[in-house]
């Protein structure tokens, strides 16, 4: 059923998957650019069925990122064939930012941002009325440059979920006394703009997790009463069926500015954690689109024949171009599964291109060339690729694609590498999905897998890829044989035995562990009682991770950072706020600005790196989550992945391709 | 002394000024543009010398998105609207090229980055790939390449970047150099990288300057620095550039903020001129003439440098104060760079032919009032006179508003020249300044009445309080940080230097969380130590009465805290009763803290464009 044709409004969907509205940096400038053309050409190839651009800024008194792009979507109009292409159309208000405009921002209230602590000026009626047409004459644009319609944002962030929240309208005029008055200008004046015959769909926080003061279920369901009723006119104008009959389609979702991750989280969240909220606008008088997450297509399916009309896979979509193709196919376990581990956001002030942890290509379509899509006839030079872990895997993957015989050999007793760390972190299970996923991709393209073999030198002969991974690095503080060290990998290896993660299966019961929480007991490997010390001086998804399994263990935990917070690269993920407060809650006590300077005689020594003041903790084990180190004991031969520098998954997949000429 | 020329190699410079080498976020596409031209245009006026932001060597190092792509040719037509820029004024104007090595991501060129050793630097933590002597010629010949652009574009040389962040500090550093072949060891061996690039610049150069940037950091002591510019001088370099820091690590060494004092690293540049004959540069927070005629005439250089205080002051006509919030601050996050007192800085190009000088002289003279005298007021009024108009500014309390309190707080005195060079500024293009009733049938009125403590608390205080004198808590006192930004920080320390027992409490995961864009974050964390001002993160304020309860909201635990004051540190209220009876009536316009209370550059900002579209 989610390859089927759907549709929407006046018009034809070719499928029921949904490419929702996200920020690329693909722009040039805040135009609309060819980059933007081919990435979402791709995933309309692979058979999305509704591709909502990047959020259009209406006003000029909003610019919320660098890019955000401008109105004119010509450059992207006919890229997508048979789906249909809608631009959505919004305004960041007071998450927006003075610093590209040089102005001050507006607001429905007086009420500064959480994270930016900007104090908005207040909307007055110019402000409003400017808006309003800024969001008519924008939707007139889209369908004026051939798009299909428009999608309207009053999601997560937006100014329009401002106005309709407690939380930030707190004003006294009619804008205050109906909430919703201000949203229904906008989608009647749009609606007026585009006209019956384009597609005007509705992205509405229906939940903002803050139900003090801010949008909850009730309220939300309120603005869409059950048509058992009969509606009419004298319903709509006492506001009483306010947006229902503006649009054709609505999109429920969560968060505010409270609570920004909780949109699109990370792998913390389970899939589909927005279910059982979207199921209860089933049956109000608009088609509901399904988000939160949901990445596997067989919880689609199930949406879909539960009556959502479509449901949007937009991360499952960076990740596998070609997911409905795939399922059509009757293939779904050869779709690239999404690591929900938001490594690649582009809502980020370095304006990095959309990309995905494994698939390099996603947000590089014009300059990274496909892979062939079915394997060329085997003519090719044979091909001995040494190491099992990602970077070897698709080096073995991408060389069989074009014809060549390959074989792959891992010194470990199954495929993987250090996936299976990163697995075994909390929240990151998903990691193991990928091994399965490569296993099944080796397996159906022919590629000789031997396990549990070391290779030697002598043994590389014709043409060989070293994919060899990395090993610990020495410690950087002086430690006494009293207290032991650990490094994260070795710590995680344990964790990751003791999860039951490893072997075929091994993913699913993982991810299960990861999703329901029930991280295993007793830290791997160390003693009860143990007084543990996670150093943790890169701040990324280790260091916490690991703090997170020991804590579980019920062993006493610190965890010392150089940094002004745990984990500071999870800010990139949108993890770092929830990270903090797990480890809070966790009782991991976080030793913040300080570097390990010395273990010994049941202690470790930390000095703050600014003031240089000196602090003992209990220390009787230190896990080390320092960076590692290339693993050259093999050489003569390219290198690809963790053997030229320890980096992530996605550098590994990319030197994988390129090493064979992809 | 500071006028007098200067020979530098075989060229002449006019005079002993220098604007240094620093990132602008100007580039588009990796290339120069009319924006670079025309602010290094306006800054050429005064300086003799201008040195430009780095120009990459090799396509691999792009640290940030921002850099310019000096191995490319297409450089060459920008760089060539740079040198004319330059020229015009009869300064010379030198490319600073530069390699950023470990110092730098992978994320921008898709390739790991690449050093001496594999070891993270601290602020990337990308583990660099360790250079071979093949991966060196290439970027020998990189330097080379870039060289060669530079010449074609009429430049008068070139400043090869071995300081703050750079491949050729690395190799010369032994914290960040632990190789133990011929670029490993002694420092001979560790300058063999730097002294192969002088070589291999000085062949595309000809007799046009060649300066060389030398910075003290931990592994590298000034004795050090002095050895590296004996040997460079011997390898035919023409000048030598100082600096203090290491922009990944210390970069509040780098480009301190207004708690550090001019002339901070004066001790580099004096140390590496008594072992060389070639010109020597010196920096250090330097703003004014005075500073610079200084260091001149102790002996410390020969030339000075000056970044920020030009980008405030292109002709010293008014003080950088080290507040670093529009430059160092947008920088930081990837922004073009702006200026908190200059609204101009970065737009010279889009301001005609006079840059900051004069503002094209409006239409017919029109009869304006200002009503408030903070910085948006004066500000406002200031450019509005320069235009033409007859302006009258109004202020019943104290000129310079909120800054002139700000400027009250420990270390942050500099605020006060802010205030100084608005009300000079007015001055002199003829503003009446008054304390009578505003004139509001005035064709133009121009509201910046401020805002006032939103006295969220009945029985605490305002940081305004504080500041002005009207309170004096002593005892426990608990600062609520809302702000993030100096305003609690300030007062803490106030009061802890008095004898208060403080505790600066904030909902955030920070105390001060924009202190680390300015690079305020480790003096206060030191001054706090030794203060023993204590620091409360994650924690609501849910009530003041007999206690105050905190709210730790990741655990939810509450906490009733006995103290003898609060002080808070939250969003003020706009004072905006003279907008509740003149709104929409026409010519009648908002700025400052009375549309939205921000900050300091936002007043600025607003009251340059109201007074430049009259």
């Amino acid at each position: 059923m989610l390859g089927e044709a759907v549709r929407v409004g006046t018009r034809q969907a070719p499928s029921r998957v949904l490419f929702g509205p996200h920020v690329t940096n693909l722009g040039r400038g805040r135009a609309f650019s060819d980059r933007h053309r081919a990435y979402y050409a791709e995933r309309a190839a692979g058979g999305c069925g509704v591709i909502v651009c990047e959020t259009a800024s209406v006003h000029p008194s909003d610019r919320g990122y660098e890019r955000a792009p401008l109105p004119g979507w010509g450059a992207i109009a006919g890229s997508c064939g048979g789906a249909l292409l809608l631009a959505s159309l919004g305004h960041s208000g007071s998450q927006g930012t003075s610093a590209f405009t040089g102005q001050a921002i507006w607001g429905a209230s007086r009420v500064p941002d959480v994270v930016s602590r900007e104090v908005p000026q207040v909307m007055e009626q110019p402000e409003i009325s400017a808006l309003v047409s800024g969001f008519a004459a924008a939707a007139a644009r889209a369908t004026a440059d051939g798009l299909d319609g428009v999608e309207i944002n009053a999601g997560q962030h937006s100014l329009l979920r401002q106005f309709l929240s407690g939380l930030t309208n707190q004003r006294t005029d009619a804008y205050g006394e109906d909430r919703t008055l201000l949203l229904r200008e906008v989608l009647t004046a749009v609606r007026a703009a585009v006209g019956a015959d384009a597609v005007v769909g509705l992205r509405l926080c229906t939940d903002e997790l803050a139900p003090w003061a801010g949008i909850t279920r009730d309220l939300s369901l309120s603005w869409f009463p059950s048509p058992t009723r009969e509606s009419s006119a004298s319903d709509e104008r006492a506001g009483r069926q306010p947006f229902a009959h503006l649009v054709d389609y609505l999109v429920p979702v969560r968060g505010s500015g409270l609570s920004v991750s909780a949109t699109r989280p990370d792998a913390h969240t389970p899939p589909g954690f927005n279910l059982s909220m979207a199921r209860a606008f089933l049956g109000r008088g608009v088609p509901v689109v399904l988000q939160g997450s949901v990445v596997d297509p067989s919880m689609a399916e199930v949406a879909v024949r539960e009556g959502f009309a479509l449901v949007e896979m937009t991360r499952a979509q960076i990740a596998e171009p070609r997911l409905v193709a795939h399922v059509r196919a009757g293939a779904p376990e050869r779709i690239r599964p999404c690591t929900l581990a938001n490594q690649h956001r582009a809502r980020d002030p370095r304006n990095p291109l959309i990309t995905d942890e494994t698939e390099p290509r996603s947000g590089h379509e014009t300059v990274d060339p496909p892979l062939p899509r079915s394997p060329r006839p085997r003519r090719g030079s044979p091909l001995l690729v040494v190491g099992g872990g990602p970077a070897g895997m698709e080096a073995a993957r991408t060389a069989a694609l074009l014809g060549r015989p390959v074989r792959l050999v891992e010194r470990a007793d199954r495929l993987g590498g250090a996936l299976w760390l990163a697995a075994a972190l909390p929240g990151r299970a998903r990691f193991g999905l990928l091994v399965e996923w490569w296993e099944r991709e080796l397996a159906r393209l022919g590629v000789e897998v031997c396990l549990g073999r070391e290779m030697r030198r002598e043994e590389l002969v014709g043409d060989v890829v070293l994919a060899t991974g990395s090993a610990p690095s020495p410690p950087t503080f002086a430690s006494d044989p009293d207290v032991r060290v650990l490094p994260a990998a070795e710590f995680l290896a344990g964790a990751a035995t003791g999860a039951g993660a490893g072997g075929r299966g091994g993913g699913e019961s993982a991810q299960r562990s990861g999703s329901g929480g029930t991280v295993l007991a007793g830290g791997p490997g160390l003693p009860a009682g143990a007084a543990v010390v996670v150093h943790d001086p890169l701040g990324d998804w280790t260091g916490v991770g690991v703090a997170e399994l020991v804590a579980a263990g019920g062993l006493r935990c610190a965890l010392v950072t150089p940094d002004a917070v745990a984990g500071t690269q999870l800010a990139r993920t949108g993890d770092l706020a929830d990270a903090n407060a797990r480890l809070e809650r966790a009782g991991v006590e976080r030793v913040l600005f300080s570097r390990l300077e010395s273990v010994g005689r049941g202690a470790a020594l930390v000095r703050d790196v600014h003031h240089g003041a000196t602090r003992e903790l209990p220390a009787t084990v230190v896990i080390d989550c320092a960076h590692r180190l290339p693993d050259t004991a093999l050489g003569g031969h390219p290198r690809i992945g963790d053997c030229v520098a320890p980096r992530t998954v996605h550098e590994a997949v990319r030197e994988g391709r390129r090493v064979v000429g992809c | 002394m500071l006028t007098e020329p200067l020979r530098v190699g075989r060229a002449t410079v006019r005079n002993r000024i220098v604007f240094t080498a620093h990132l602008t976020g100007y580039a588009e596409d990796g290339l120069p543009t009319a924006r670079h031209a025309a602010y290094y245009g306006e800054r050429a006026r005064t300086a003799g010398l201008v040195i430009t932001e780095e120009h990459a060597v090799h396509p691999d190092d792009q640290p940030y998105e921002h850099m310019i792509r000096g191995h490319d040719p297409a450089v060459v037509p920008g760089l060539r609207t740079v040198a004319d820029a330059v020229h015009a004024h009869g300064s010379l104007v030198l490319a600073q090229l530069n390699h950023n090595g470990p110092q730098a991501s992978g994320m921008y060129s898709r390739a790991p980055v690449r050093g001496p050793s594999p070891l993270p630097d601290p602020m990337f933590r990308e583990v660099p790939v360790e250079l071979t002597e093949s991966d060196l010629d290439v970027i020998v010949a990189g330097y080379a390449q870039v060289t060669r652009h530079v010449v074609a574009a009429g430049l008068d040389g070139v400043e090869l970047q071995c300081s703050q962040a750079s491949l050729v500090r690395c190799f010369l550093s032994p914290a960040t150099n632990h190789r133990s072949d011929e670029h490993g060891g002694p420092l001979r061996n560790r300058a063999r990288l730097l002294l192969r690039i002088v070589g291999a610049v000085r062949a595309e150069l000809g007799d046009r300057v060649l300066a060389v940037r030398l910075g003290q950091e931990e592994g590298l002591p000034v004795g050090e620095l002095a050895a590296v510019g004996a040997l460079l001088e011997t390898a035919g370099v023409d000048l030598l550039n100082t600096t203090i820091g290491v922009a990944t690590s210390s970069l509040h060494l780098v480009e301190p903020s207004m708690h550090t004092p001019s002339g901070y690293a004066t001790h580099v540049p004096s140390a590496v001129r008594a072992a060389v004959s070639v010109p020597v540069v010196a920096v250090g927070r330097f703003t004014t003439r005075e500073q610079g005629e200084q260091v001149l005439r102790e002996g410390h250089a020969d030339l000075v440098g000056f970044a920020r205080g030009l980008v405030a002051g292109p002709a010293f006509e008014r003080a950088c104060v080290g507040c670093n919030q529009e430059c160092v601050g947008r920088v930081g996050m990837n922004r073009a760079l702006g200026c908190a007192v200059n609204p101009r800085a970065g737009r010279e190009s889009t301001l005609g032919r006079h840059g900051s000088r004069s503002v094209t002289p409006g239409p017919p003279r029109r009869r304006v009032t200002v009503v408030g005298g903070g910085p948006a007021g004066l500000r406002a009024a200031a450019t509005a006179a320069a235009r033409g108009h007859r302006v009258t500014l109004h202020e019943r309390g104290r000129l310079g508003g909120q800054l002139a309190l700000a400027a009250l707080a420990p270390g942050r005195a500099e605020l006060g020249f802010v205030v100084r060079d608005l009300v000079a500024e007015c001055g002199a293009n003829g503003v009446r300044i008054t304390d009578d009733e505003p004139e509001l049938d005035a064709e133009v009125v121009v509201l910046a009445t401020g805002a006032r403590p939103a006295r969220r608390w009945a029985g605490a205080l305002d940081v305004c309080d504080v500041l002005d004198g009207t309170a004096a808590p002593t005892g426990r006192v608990l600062v609520v940080d809302e702000l993030g930004f100096h305003q609690a920080t300030s007062v803490a320390e106030l009061l802890a230097q008095r004898g208060c027992e403080v505790e600066v409490v904030t909902p955030a995961m920070v105390v001060g969380q924009d202190l680390g864009l300015t690079l305020d974050r480790e003096g206060f964390r030191r001054r706090a130590h030794d203060l023993g001002v204590r620091l409360t993160t994650d924690t609501l304020v849910t009530g003041v009465g007999e206690g105050v309860t905190l709210v730790h909201h990741p655990t939810g635990r509450t906490r009733v805290r006995e103290v003898d004051a609060v002080v808070e540190a939250v969003p003020p209220q706009p004072a905006d009763e003279l907008w509740e009876t003149l709104r929409g009536r026409p010519g009648v316009h908002r700025i400052g803290d009375c549309l939205a209370p921000r900050r300091m550059d936002a007043a600025i900002r607003d009251g340059e464009r109201v007074a430049v579209a009259l």
